[in-house]
């Protein structure tokens, strides 16, 4: 399998699942996109815009941080105070 | 006859949107109608002087078929693709309009094609400092034309199947 041009990773198929069984096109009509974007972003062929990522995590009523993640290796060091 | 249309289940094929089956089209027509125009221009140059080369009368029928061949591509594959979704009883809402990733991918096919558009405007500056034949200039701006459209229309599959 090819990698993944992007290097966000999320969780939408599972959330979708456990949203009483959301298939990618009520999703994609809750978020007023065509059902391929919404496959693009599952399998991480596509990043969605901030906005879009918000909508995503509002529709599953979680944090942005449940629903997306960046996986990026060396970029989680902390701010030194 | 059952007229019901369902939403498409998650195990549905992929079809593509109106704004991919235009690329397509587009990449097909460029392809076929450069070739075609080179077909019949290059043996003219070949065997005669530039300047007596007639070059102006197949350019613009090739764009003429070129603008053409685009419109009426994209219109039959949009109608295409409903009716392909419509026969197997999935509703075409929301599957084929474009949206926010073609807008996206259009922008990101663009900037790869001003990249040459750029290279063949230095081109043609230098063409005609020199004071190169308008046969080369005008063919060197038809030629930029094409290989623009196949990088666009290249990186543009290229998104929308393998992503970006």
């Amino acid at each position: 399998m090819p990698p993944k041009p992007t290097k966000v990773t999320n969780q939408i198929r599972t959330l979708r699942f456990a949203s009483g069984e959301m298939t990618q096109a009520d999703l994609a009509e809750r978020l007023r996109v065509t059902r391929q974007t919404v496959i693009a972003i599952e399998q991480g062929k596509y990043s969605p815009s901030l906005e879009m990522a918000f909508e995503i995590a509002r529709v599953f009523k979680r944090p942005l941080d449940d629903v997306f993640h960046y996986a990026a290796g060396g970029t989680d060091d902390q701010p030194s105070s | 006859m059952n007229h019901e249309l369902r939403q498409p289940g998650d195990d549905d094929p992929i079809v593509m949107t109106a704004e991919e089956r235009s690329v397509w089209v587009y990449l097909a027509v460029v392809v076929i109608t450069s070739t075609a125009y080179f077909a019949v221009v290059i043996p003219r140059a070949v065997s005669q002087p530039i300047e007596d080369v007639s070059w102006i009368p197949p350019m613009l029928w090739t764009l003429g078929f070129s603008i053409g061949g685009t419109i009426v591509g994209s219109i039959v594959g949009a109608i295409g693709g409903a009716m392909g979704l419509a026969i197997r009883g999935i509703d075409p809402k929301g599957q084929l309009e474009g949206d926010l990733r073609d807008k996206d991918i259009k922008r990101y096919g663009d900037r790869r094609a001003a990249v040459v558009s750029g290279g063949a405007m230095f081109g043609v500056l230098v063409l005609a400092m020199i004071g190169a034949d308008l046969f080369w200039i005008g063919n060197l701006v038809f030629l930029a034309g094409t290989v623009g459209g196949i990088v666009e229309t290249t990186v543009k599959i290229r998104a929308y199947r393998r992503g970006f």
